[in-house]
């Protein structure tokens, strides 16, 4: 058997609060296209970083070609063959494509300078090998998408990776795009490179890749699989599982409840259209679909962050333009948790007490405009003790807590707006399983007191134990509506059903 | 470069500007290009391409430098110090002097690569000490003693109308223009400004690469001092008290981008010419020239605003 | 004030160990070492004359702390300065307007040139670093333009015995503007929700955006604050000097700069935004021209003076750096 260009195995890594990773492995052979599959928060992003050296495992080994290695940081994975195109460009703008391909080994003394040809003659040849007609001189932000990230895998070659890593590739491709991004990745296997390819895209996965390793909640679902033999059912299972038990709670017919949220045929200024979705008081929508559907940014829409272009946006049945996020929250009580709580969810320097206040500071200053302390914790102290945060005081810096009690503080902002519309996004990322489960409840909840909640969620049993009814979005459109049953599988193979609907 | 790109090369508007400009002003003074003129206007811009070049390169690296002008003044009285007070040959001092401007651009580098803080608090800092080591040395009072070689090189012309201030300033050109884009130095300087981390990741030292940056950014300072020394005539504690924004004005006007990794040598070099214009054409108009600065400053305003909007172009929808 | 509540005893202990008790402190030790090193020093003349030009730095340093707060530059506050001077100037000597009519009117100028700041920054997305370099030319050149930089000496007498006034022999009322002020601030940024709002937009302006702060409005309110603190700090070098002199803040308002860092960093506002401490802002202040009063009464000459305010800012900023590391390590939190 020949040596594995890569061996990962029993590699354990934990965060204060999180265990990210378990006992993991994989094995990339040469000559083979290696998938990594898992839904956000299974550990795949902690995997990568540390086959990259930006981390470094708590316990486990890697080894390279059968050599022990430990990375001390990114250069050194680099310097010892692991070539990675993440999926932020890593190339200088105004430079060359040339210039950025050979940017490590630009030499040249005082007198003589940089030998471009040479430079170029180099880049030329890397390209040939992936029989890529790129012009060497163009700047690189002259470049689509595509092609930087065809300069990016042309300079790891230079690099003489071992391994090539690819982080979503096709995230921002077009189809066609991504069949000649696979041929070049079919060129580099014949030629017994080793490729470890990082996809939500199944389908593309299925095509292109020999093998497969899934992660689930930290832990392997299964490690070196065949691709052969698998069908699309299977990866799902093994990526989604059953490590939840929907409750049996009776489904809820909400037909006589006033709609509160509603989008008709809306286009947006992000490319959505022909949006029509709806969500009455006291129902849960659940919003799925997988990465770079445009969920997010449908939210932000509504939120009146970015443009509604084309259609009619309704609150409490009455058609509305929001103008500004502001307005949105203040006026017609539509609330967003995000789903990147650190960036935009919390302001992470500031305190409990100021972070969940942050809405209802105008509301609460009294004659004069002026507002104490005290109002504002009379106001959210209940809340904050009602979700069990758990921390020393309000006064507590929020980045200092938990992933999971951060959440908490980023919902109980709305909680004390009283918004009636609530937009969850991705709530449970991140969060500990005791957190989750109160998390689900809390917007169960919040659903029976009247609110109208859109969840957006790619956690499929997350979905289908929350939803009342199910979106489900692909590529900026809606591609099915289904009413929940709450029976698990055939929700699941319904939903996957709707998503595929639309590939090419 | 083929034709239907080039409005879009930075020096494309400033080279129109300047050329537009002169044929309006010598309309109004048909004296404005007459060859004393243009020794004027020569001299003018030498000293200020190099300062300008100074600020330039630390734009290149994506900071800004605000000691500049303090730097300047402090090498152009140790200049003229040294030559009075303890007799140095000019050559001499002038070593001394454009050594100290190195030195003390490295310790600005040093600072701001090791700890972190912003390059605009350690050079307002700097600012503050060499202006008042400046001002201490002199106690506000200029070295009268400077020879007559110095004074001629400062003002005698070479050929014709070209003055022999104008042979530093196009080496200073020339050199900047192979050192940024020729040189490995001069490249991992765009490429930290372009992008740090991605320059960090293809191995570029960003500590060394802040360092030689500064280093060059303090000497050309020096340089500029020392040669206005020379065009002045008397070693000036006051020099360098308005290079802030003219520093400033001719690389933007250039068609640099603040944020760092693009910058033009030619654009910033037009953009000292401009500069030159107006101030000149001030003159002619009777306005005080002091004015300039409103100038540059509405200038400064009106390219970032367009340079931005390309920006934002180039960037936008790009993943 | 610090805007962040202290709730428990613990805090008190924190509260020792802070930049603003350590200011204090060193008020206190370089007052003793002063006043018993130097005959002049403890003279009631001495400290009327230090607590006028405190006063001013002070205000100063708050006019450039509205902006730090929201992680951005001002450096126009001395340009603003002049101009507002200048238009008081203009005011009260060709019109014989009153006092009652002319100070407000010098304040809103200065906070209509900040409001132009404040609508470039936010409109453009550009720094407000290179923005507030070229208004601080235009500001100050048109200024010089229409004043034809000449001074305005003939003001009414009640702001120049405003500033003549000493209470006890040795307190200048000026510095109970100062203070005044300083309450007024910490205040706003305590009491207020634009304060808070304030200070959300400019710890993590994406995240106040999508809670409902209107961000770019924030901003513009900051900029006017600063303008027409700058105003305020301008009449107040009026009350001081008896005249409005366009070079009052030096050659394109550029004198103002160090000391409108200085305090606020010495203070402990970080220049990446969203922190403030007003009360450190002044001590900061008062810190600094302490020193370089006590600096002059040792005859260290005024000329390598700023030299030593450079170093200070030097050491103010690295030695917050390390006790930032250190509390950072020692876990402040708990």
């Amino acid at each position: 058997m020949t040596t594995p260009t890569l061996e990962v195995s029993g590699v354990y890594k934990s965060f204060p609060g999180v265990k990210a990773l378990a006992d993991v492995g994989l094995v990339l052979r040469p000559g083979a296209v290696h998938a990594l599959l898992g839904e956000n928060g299974a550990g795949k992003s902690t995997l990568i970083k540390i086959v990259t050296g930006v981390y470094q495992p708590d316990a486990g080994e890697l080894q390279l070609e059968g050599r022990a290695v430990r990375f001390s940081g990114p250069r050194a994975a680099i310097a010892a063959g692991i070539g990675a195109v993440h999926q932020e460009r890593n190339l200088i703008p105004r430079f060359s494509v040339g210039e950025n391909i050979g940017l490590e080994r630009l030499g040249g003394g005082w007198l003589k300078g940089v030998d471009y040809a040479a430079l170029h003659a180099d880049a030329r040849k890397w390209l040939d090998v992936l029989e890529l007609d790129i012009d060497t001189r163009l700047p690189v932000s002259e470049l689509n998408v595509a092609r930087r990230q065809l300069v990016e895998i042309a300079k790891a070659l230079s690099l003489r990776s071992r391994v090539l890593l690819l982080d979503e590739p096709t995230a921002s491709l077009t189809p066609q795009e991504a069949q000649v991004l696979f041929r070049v990745l079919r060129k580099l296997r014949s030629e017994g490179a080793s490729l470890l390819l990082v996809s939500h895209k199944l389908e593309e996965v299925q095509e292109i890749c020999d093998e497969v390793t899934v992660l689930r909640d930290g832990r392997n679902a299964c490690a070196n699989q065949p691709m052969a033999g698998l069908v699309r059912q299977d990866l799902v299972r093994l990526m989604i599982g059953r490590n939840e038990i929907i409750p049996s709670v009776s489904p809820r017919t909400r037909e006589d409840a006033p709609t509160l949220l509603e989008l008709r045929g809306v286009s947006t200024a992000l490319g959505h259209a022909k949006i029509d979705l709806s969500v009455r008081k006291g129902e849960i929508v659940g919003l799925y679909g997988l990465v770079g559907a445009g969920r997010t940014e449908l939210a932000k829409c509504v939120l009146g962050l970015h443009r509604i272009t084309a259609g009619e946006l309704l609150v409490e049945g009455e058609p509305r333009r929001i103008g500004s996020v502001a307005e949105a929250i203040h006026r017609h009580g539509i609330g967003y948790v995000s789903e990147d709580r650190k960036q935009e969810g919390l302001i992470l320097a500031h305190s409990v007490l100021d972070n969940a206040g942050i809405t209802v500071w105008r509301k609460l200053s009294g004659r004069l405009g002026l507002l104490r302390d005290g109002a504002v914790r009379a106001r959210v102290g209940p809340i904050i003790s009602e979700l069990e945060v758990r921390t020393p005081s309000l006064a507590q810096t929020v980045g200092n807590l938990s992933g999971g009690n951060q959440q908490k503080v980023s919902v109980a902002k709305w909680l004390a707006a009283g918004v009636k519309i609530l937009m969850v996004d991705e709530p449970t990322v991140g969060v500990d399983v005791k957190t989750k489960a109160y998390i689900h409840e809390l917007l169960r909840r919040l659903a029976q007191d009247g609110a109208a909640i859109l969840l957006i969620s790619s956690d499929m049993p997350e979905m289908i134990a929350l939803a009342d009814r199910i979106v489900v979005m692909d590529g900026y459109r809606i591609t099915g509506e289904l009413a929940n049953s709450r029976v698990y599988d055939p929700m699941s193979e319904a939903i996957m059903a709707c998503i595929h609907r639309t590939a090419a | 470069m083929k034709l239907a790109a080039l409005p879009r090369a930075d020096w494309f508007g400033p080279l129109a500007i300047v050329i537009l400009a002169s044929i309006v002003i010598t309309a109004f003074d048909p004296s404005f290009l007459s060859p004393f003129n243009i020794q004027i206007l020569l001299l003018a811009a030498s000293v200020n391409v190099v300062v300008a070049m100074s600020q330039m390169i630390i734009i290149a690296i994506g900071q800004m430098n605000l000691a500049i002008g303090a730097i300047g003044g402090f090498a152009a009285i140790t200049f003229a110090g040294l030559m009075q007070v303890w007799s140095f040959p000019p050559p001499l001092a002038a070593v001394c002097a454009l050594g100290l401007g190195a030195a003390a651009g490295l310790f600005n580098g040093a600072l701001i690569a090791r700890t972190g803080v912003s390059a605009f608090v350690i050079t307002l800092a700097s600012l503050s000490i060499f202006k008042g080591a400046d001002l201490g040395i002199t106690r506000a009072q200029p070295f009268y003693g400077v020879p007559a070689s110095v004074k001629a090189f400062g003002n005698a012309t070479m050929i014709g109308p070209i003055p022999w201030l104008a042979l530093p300033a196009a080496v200073v050109v020339i050199g900047m223009w192979r050192l940024l884009y020729r040189q490995k130095v001069g490249r991992f300087i765009l490429a930290v400004g372009g992008n740090s981390s991605a320059a960090e990741l293809s191995g570029v030292s960003i500590e060394r690469t802040t360092l030689w940056a500064h280093g060059l950014s303090g000497f050309l300072a020096a340089l500029a001092g020392i040669m206005l020394v020379g065009r002045l005539q008397l070693g000036q504690p006051s020099i360098g008290d308005d290079w802030l924004i003219l520093s400033f004005a001719a690389p933007v006007i250039g068609g640099a981008a603040l944020a760092g990794g693009h910058v033009s040598v030619f654009g910033t070099l037009l953009g000292v010419v401009i500069v030159a214009m107006i101030t000149q054409a001030l003159v002619i108009f009777r306005i005080d020239p002091f004015f300039v600065q409103v100038v540059l400053g509405l200038l400064i305003l009106w390219t970032v605003g367009v340079n931005r909007l390309r920006e934002v172009r180039l960037s936008g929808g790009r993943a | 004030m610090t805007a962040s509540i202290q709730r428990a005893p613990a805090a008190l202990v924190r509260s020792a160990l802070s930049n603003e008790f350590g200011l204090v402190a060193l008020i206190a030790v370089f007052a003793a070492w002063f006043a018993l090193a130097t005959p002049g020093f403890a003279s009631p003349f001495n400290l009327f004359t230090l607590g006028r030009i405190a006063a001013i730095d002070v205000m100063i340093g708050f006019s450039m702390m509205v902006v730090i707060v929201t992680g951005g530059l001002n450096l126009s506050v001395g340009a603003i300065g002049a101009c507002s001077a200048m238009f008081f100037g203009w005011l009260s000597q060709r019109f014989g307007l009153p006092l009652v009519f002319t100070i407000p009117a010098a304040l809103a100028m200065g906070a209509a040139l900040g409001a132009v700041n404040g609508q470039l920054i936010v409109r453009s997305g550009l720094h407000s670093f290179i923005i507030t370099l070229a208004t601080m030319s235009v500001f100050f050149g048109v200024m010089v333009f229409v004043t034809r930089a000449e001074a305005f000496r003939a003001l009414p007498p009640a702001i120049l015995a405003f500033g003549r006034l000493r209470y006890f022999g040795y307190v200048s009322p000026l510095l109970l503007v100062s203070a005044g002020v300083g309450l007024a601030l910490a205040a706003l940024y305590r009491l207020t929700p634009l304060g808070r709002e304030m200070l959300a937009a400019g710890a993590n302006a994406a995240a106040a955006e999508l809670s409902g702060v209107r961000v770019g409005r924030v901003f513009v309110r900051c900029h006017m604050l600063s303008g027409a603190l700058a105003g305020v700090a301008a009449l107040m070098a009026i009350a001081r000097t008896g005249a409005a002199i366009p070079s009052m803040a030096g050659d394109l308002g550029q004198d103002w700069l160090l000391p409108a860092f200085l305090g606020p960093v010495l203070g402990g506002t970080l220049l990446s935004g969203g922190r403030v401490s007003v009360l450190g802002a002044f001590l900061g202040s008062a810190l600094v021209s302490e020193l370089t009063n006590g600096l002059l009464q040792f005859r260290v000459g005024e000329f390598w003076l700023q030299t030593y305010l450079g170093l200070m800012l030097l050491a103010a900023v690295l030695l917050d750096l390390m006790r930032r590391k250190l509390v950072a390590r020692f876990g402040a939190s708990r």
